[in-house]
């Protein structure tokens, strides 16, 4: 099925929040929603209510970063390192556990819905039994430490469309592809201009690999994060994604940005391949879609709000951004 | 002949009496003034002065680092960051989950969490938080450096009285050391580039005797000329040159290579901690102040990655610092401040920053007399506004004064004007007092 | 302890307030007799004695260092000493004056005076705007005029620009700095406040400066001025209020363009400055300039007194190393002149001239007041305010620098040479010497020298490098010919201070280059080094 073109993206609903939605898992073939916020709290969201009232399900003991839906489970990490389950059936929390030693990032289910995985800045990405609860696999292989003895952070995690590669990003540019049956690492790709070590002027950091999305054939990996940034105390690069031929760990592609400051916290790619899409932002946000094949921008969106992350529906009609108070759907096609 | 130039407050009264305004009047009190420190060249007195002589590290966190992620945390406020609070070795009290090494030693540390300084500008709130207070029009105040360089330091030291390292360079104009009215012979000796002091090396290409007799020939030849003439500026010069000798004599204080490797790999390989190491190598040998700046922490985009990379070390270094100074006996002596231009805001931007913010922000006096495992002063709840026992920059510093056993009422004298080291009617926080 | 008593036992009157004018000398007077005239009676009714007049070598060294920036050359003390010419004095200023190394040095004195904080300062436009200007001899008025007004258009002026340039991002630090700079007042106690102390500022005051200044923006890299606008403060008691447009005396300036400019404006605003960034040309000119009417009102009768006097009391401050009011920023009523019927003369002569300031340097430096000796014979020193002593003024980075080069060069390089030609090389000198000066500290008052620059003499290898040479045409390869330790001796005293020296000093020269037999060279070089660093180098005596 072809997926529609960018050029018909149309905003199509905006809601004010209270506070930030870090993460976003939608509940395939309806309009249902799971949000991980600012204030804790894991919400339910009917985006075809009437009145759009997210429903507070539960708690963290931090910012809520990561949520998955795994078949009738939901399950949520945040800054507290903790996961929780959560039974959409039964609505009711199932366990929680202290899942990583330090902050967890992000959260995302296997296409199949047998997996869940969680990314923290212990570096670790752990893969669970979203239905048992139990620890599969650890893999390790990014370095604790920055090159300048600071603590490194772990942003990014995606799973390819048949499952059976899962790619991680990390602070220094370090990507790293996996083989999810065997835990064996296939690749690494480097991204170093993603992170911004300023030795002189302010001596410290900024940036990172924030996002990485396999196309549908899985022979490509996109990388999303911020260029290399002159005053590290704003985001005041551009937008940046690159492609990667990750088996061969070759640069195949970049789009430096042009039109949108910020960095790059979400991708995914359109399951014909004919585009990709990145979302994020620095004070504002914005939705930047590139040709599947050139890789050049076919449609740059600017959203009010800095774009923590977004929801694609599977038949590509629908994009819903979250981010700084605010929520937005985008229609396609 | 009245004198009215110098603004501020009521408090300037004292001005009107007897002013005398004229630059050989300047000069005459500096002269007396300064050759007051001649005390300390009586063996008794100076005895006595050198058991209570305090030492100061002022840990200066250019930028304004976050008080939400450091000593003054909001845990699910929405305010509050992603970071929780843990608990601390003085009961009841929480800092941030960053700073899981101070937590153990909060006893050794005073927090005071009720600053408002009213002053969100980099340049002008680093003045500030480096004199305690505004200059007037046209009366230059010494910063803390100066103040207990002067208040610490000997006539006849060898060793520098004020060392400031500033190695980045954000923020580095803005607050420089400095020495106001008290003059060039208590500024700081600032270390911008490296770890060494520039030009405190002899070239190789002049002996050692050479270097010293010529320094011997300049000072006759300087006697000759100044027979007959009187200038403060030339007694400044004179008095430069015959320090050089004694400050090269410090040379190896400034080099970490003269500390064994374990203690080196304690503080940790960033620069921050190595600077840190030379601080404490220094205030052992008896510099009475040296200010590490570590910049830049102006998280106007990003605040918790920022602080989370940042405040670990941070921690570790404070923590060391603290321990090694302990196990040395000099903790007593020594006295560690935290301390910026201002804090960060509760609220958090699009940007997940924070931005500039001096009504409610805290900062830190360790050992030195300070009074460890207070806390003083109550945020609200969201940490907008100080809601108990709030200090402003002057009482800040008539405490800090004061905690080193300086009389925050002692005056100095411009001509013959009094300049107390506060102004008029600031008092130091009783509660702290130890 | 003890000489400060004396200080304070020295009582002396001074009317605080100037004479009306039918009763200051007459204005056809030259400025250097009523100048020495009027502080001549202020020692005498002190009843003190002055210091003797100082020696010709001083006089030319204290001339040549004021007023073009180095110090002589051996071959022009010489010739200045032998002289028997009664009139070499005034050839000497006038021929200095008129030298090209005249207008740089001012120049410079003029950059550091417009903007004291060197961050202010920004790339040396407003140097080279300044030289350009004291080459034409332009009077201070107008210069003042095109500093607050510059003509971006007109290259000549560029420069010029870069006085408002870096202060429009604060119209309260840029309506503080155009006060001190131009009309000697800091009224920036009273922004916050009315002045607790000086009746004369209060917030309208300051308010009311900045009223004509507030409208100053930066188009992207031009100046600019909106056509309308108002300043509100809050004032210590009561509501907040619009200020009035008011100069320093009081006078108000009626305005109806005291308003907030409409969305329209704003918007036409920001269209203008995008178009200036692109073509690189200021905006349209307001109908009415407030910062013009800043210009005229300032330098109107009955108010350019602050303007006159102000330049008057810098000049003065500049050539003696103190002011008539001191601080130079805080001339107000309750701090008068130390005298007053001078300063009152001096403006008033200077603004009856055309603000010509050539002509009132040269007046200063042909004073017997500015040709009196720094050396006094007893400790108690009379009352500095007297001038009855000269000042030792430590030299500013770039004449210290210049000096140094010019104390390392063999004279034999100078002779012969004709005047543009001299002038060239000392030009060549002078821009030599300016990386070098960078690393000096700019005097300010009460100024200290710190153990930053004993150790940079001390052991900095660019003294060695650029200064203390003995590579062709270098004062110690000179030497390395000399035989004989006295002869070398004498020759570098002369040529590093101008005077022979004593002979105490030639003794110990001698038996510290004779301890080093076998080092000659590098005698003769510590020699150099121990010469420049005394006070005799570093200080205009």
């Amino acid at each position: 099925m072809k997926s529609p073109s960018p050029d018909t993206l149309k905003q199509v609903k905006d809601f004010s929040r209270p506070a930030t939605v870090f993460a976003i898992a939608p509940v395939p073939g309806t309009e249902r929603a799971f949000l991980g916020c600012q204030d804790f709290k894991v919400y339910e969201a009917e985006f075809s209510a009437a009145k759009f009232e997210p429903k507070e399900l539960y708690a963290h003991e931090s910012y809520v970063t990561g949520v998955a839906v795994a078949g009738k489970v939901v399950v949520s990490g945040g800054y507290d390192g903790k996961l929780t389950w959560w039974d959409t059936v039964a609505g009711k929390v199932v366990r929680t556990v202290d899942a990583h030693a330090k902050w967890i990032r992000k959260v995302i289910s296997s296409p199949d819905g047998k997996l869940v995985a969680s990314i923290a800045d212990d570096m670790v990405c752990k893969l669970w039994d979203p239905t048992s609860g139990k620890l599969i696999r650890e893999l390790r292989g990014h370095k604790e430490k920055t090159p300048q003895n600071f603590g490194s952070m772990l942003y990014a995690v995606a799973f390819s469309a048949d499952g059976k590669f899962l790619a991680t990003g990390d602070k220094v540019g370090h990507v790293v592809v996996w083989d999810v049956e065997s835990g064996q690492q296939l690749a690494t790709c480097e991204v170093a201009v993603m992170y911004t070590w300023d030795p002189v002027q302010r001596m410290h950091s900024i940036g990172g690999v924030r996002s990485v999305a396999f196309s549908p054939d899985g022979k490509q990996l996109a990388v999303g994060g911020t260029g290399k940034i002159g005053n590290i105390d704003h985001l005041e690069a551009k937008g940046r994604i690159e492609v990667f031929d990750w088996r061969a760990g070759k640069q195949t592609a970049e789009f430096p940005g042009d039109k949108h400051q910020g960095i790059v916290n979400r991708l995914a790619w359109a399951p014909d391949g004919s585009w990709l899409v990145g979302a994020g932002g620095a004070g504002e946000g914005f939705l930047i879609f590139l040709d599947g094949t050139t890789k050049k921008p076919v449609r740059q969106e600017k959203l009010p709000m800095h774009v923590h992350d977004f929801a694609l529906s599977a038949d590509c009609s629908t994009i819903t951004s979250v981010g700084h108070n605010r929520i937005q759907i985008h229609k396609l096609g | 002949m009245p004198s009215k130039h110098f603004c501020g407050s009521p408090d300037h009264a004292v001005s009107r009496r007897a002013f005398l305004g004229s630059t050989a009047a300047l000069a005459a009190a500096a002269a007396a003034d300064m050759t007051g420190l001649d005390v300390l060249s009586s063996p008794a007195l100076a005895g006595e002065l050198k058991k209570g002589r305090k030492r100061v590290i002022l840990l200066w966190l250019a930028g304004g680092a976050s008080q939400l992620e450091t000593w003054d945390p909001k845990p699910g406020a929405i305010t509050g960051g992603p970071f929780r609070a843990i608990k601390t070795d003085v009961p009841g009290f929480q800092i941030s989950e960053l700073m899981p090494q101070m937590a153990k030693r909060m006893k050794t540390t005073c927090v005071i969490r009720g600053l408002n300084t009213r002053n969100g500008d980099h340049g002008s709130g680093a003045k500030l938080m480096m004199r305690g207070r505004r200059d007037e029009a046209n009366l230059r105040y010494p910063d803390l450096g100066a103040v207990v360089a002067r208040e610490m330091g000997r006539a006849d030291s060898k060793v520098p009285d004020y060392v400031t390292f500033y190695t980045q360079t954000e923020g580095r104009s803005m607050a420089p050391g400095d020495a106001g009215f008290l003059g060039a012979r208590f500024g700081p000796m600032e270390l911008t580039t490296n770890n060494t002091p520039e030009f405190i090396r002899k070239l190789d290409t002049i002996t050692d005797l050479d270097h010293r007799e010529r320094a011997d020939l300049r000072d006759l030849l300087g006697k000759q000329f100044a027979k007959g003439r009187q200038s403060d500026t030339m007694n400044s010069q004179n008095e430069a040159y015959e320090r050089v000798r004694g400050i090269m004599a410090s040379e190896k204080l400034f080099d970490v290579t003269q500390e064994s490797q374990k203690v080196r790999d304690r503080y940790g390989p960033t620069q921050f901690a190595q600077q840190c190491l030379i601080a404490r190598r220094l205030v052992e040998a008896g510099v009475p102040f040296v200010r590490v700046a570590r910049a830049w922490w102006d998280s106007h985009g990003q605040n918790f990655e920022t602080h989370q990379e940042m405040v670990p070390e941070l921690d570790h270094v404070m923590a060391t610092l603290i321990d090694d100074l302990g196990e040395r006996g000099l903790l007593d002596d020594v006295m560690i401040l935290t301390l910026a231009e201002f804090g960060r805001t509760p609220a958090i931007n699009a940007s997940l920053g924070r931005d500039h913010f001096a009504s409610a922000w805290s900062m830190t006096m360790s050992g030195g007399g300070a009074k460890g495992g207070a806390v003083y002063g109550k945020t609200d709840p969201k940490g907008n506004t100080v809601v108990a026992e709030e200090v402003d920059a002057g009482s800040l510093f008539a405490t800090i004064y004061s905690s080193l056993g300086i009389n925050p009422n002692k005056n100095y004298y411009v001509g013959s004007r009094p300049i107390p080291l506060v102004n008029p009617g600031v008092e130091a926080i009783a509660a702290l007092a130890k | 302890m003890r000489l400060r008593l004396v200080l304070a036992a020295i009582v002396f009157t001074l009317t605080a307030n100037a004479s009306p004018a039918a009763d200051l000398p007459p204005a056809d007077r030259t400025v250097e007799t009523v100048v020495d005239d009027a502080i001549d009676a202020a020692i005498a009714s002190a009843g003190v004695t002055p210091a003797p007049q100082t020696d010709d070598a001083t006089v030319i060294r204290r001339l040549t260092l004021d007023l073009v920036g180095r110090i002589p050359t051996a071959g022009e003390v010489d010739a200045y000493v032998k002289s028997t010419d009664p009139r070499k004095r005034a050839n000497l200023v006038d021929h200095l004056i008129a030298s090209p190394g005249f207008t740089r040095h001012q120049a410079s004195q003029f950059e550091v005076m417009l903007s004291p904080d060197i961050e202010r300062r920004g790339s040396g436009a407003i140097r080279e705007y300044m030289t350009a200007a004291l080459k034409d001899n332009k009077p201070w008025d107008r210069i003042f005029r095109e500093l607050m007004l510059p003509d971006e258009s007109d290259p000549k002026q560029k420069g010029a620009a870069d006085f408002l340039r870096p202060r429009v991002t604060d119209a309260d630090k840029l309506t503080n700095d155009v006060s001190v700079a131009f009309f000697g007042v800091n009224v920036s106690c009273a922004q916050c406040h009315d002045h607790p102390l000086v009746k004369d500022w209060t917030q309208d005051h300051f308010y009311g400066m900045k009223a004509f200044l507030a409208r100053t923006y930066d188009a992207g890299g031009t100046l600019a001025e909106r056509g309308f606008g108002i300043v509100r403060f809050k004032p210590n008691k009561g509501a907040e209020k619009a200020a009035r447009m008011m100069f320093l005396t009081g006078t108000k300036v009626e305005d109806s363009t005291a308003r907030e400019m409409t969305k329209e404006e704003q918007k036409k605003e920001k269209d203008e400055a995008e178009a200036a960034k692109k073509t690189k040309k200021a905006p349209p000119k307001p109908a009415f300039s407030a910062r013009a009417k800043l210009v005229d009102v300032s330098l109107e009768k009955g108010n350019s007194d602050f303007f006159a006097r102000s330049i008057v009391n810098r000049m003065w401050h500049r050539f003696f190393g103190a002011g008539l009011v001191n601080p130079l920023d805080q001339m107000h009523s309750e701090n008068p002149p130390t005298h007053p019927d001078l300063l009152a003369w001096l403006a008033r002569d200077t603004a009856g001239h055309g603000y010509d300031l050539r002509r009132l340097i040269r007046g200063i430096v042909m004073s017997k007041t500015y040709s009196r000796g720094s050396r006094y014979p007893t400790e108690a020193l009379p009352d500095a305010r007297l001038f009855a002593v000269s000042r030792l003024k430590p030299l500013t980075p770039q004449q210290l620098a210049t000096s140094l080069k010019l104390a390392a060069a063999d004279p034999a390089g100078f002779d012969g040479k004709k005047p543009d030609e001299f002038e060239k090389l000392m030009e060549q000198y002078e821009s030599s010497a300016r990386g070098f000066a960078s690393l000096i500290a700019q005097p300010t008052e009460n100024f200290q020298i710190g153990v930053g620059e004993a150790l940079l003499f001390s052991n900095g290898d660019r003294i060695m490098k650029e200064f203390l040479t003995d590579g062709g045409g270098s004062l110690l390869a000179r030497l390395k010919a000399t035989k004989d330790p006295k002869e070398a001796a004498g020759f570098l005293v002369k040529v590093v201070y101008g005077r022979p020296p004593t002979d105490d000093e030639t003794s110990a020269l001698v038996a510290y280059v004779q301890k080093r037999s076998d080092r000659p060279a590098e005698a003769y070089r510590q020699l150099l080094w121990a010469l420049v660093t005394g006070p005799e180098f570093r200080f205009n005596y």
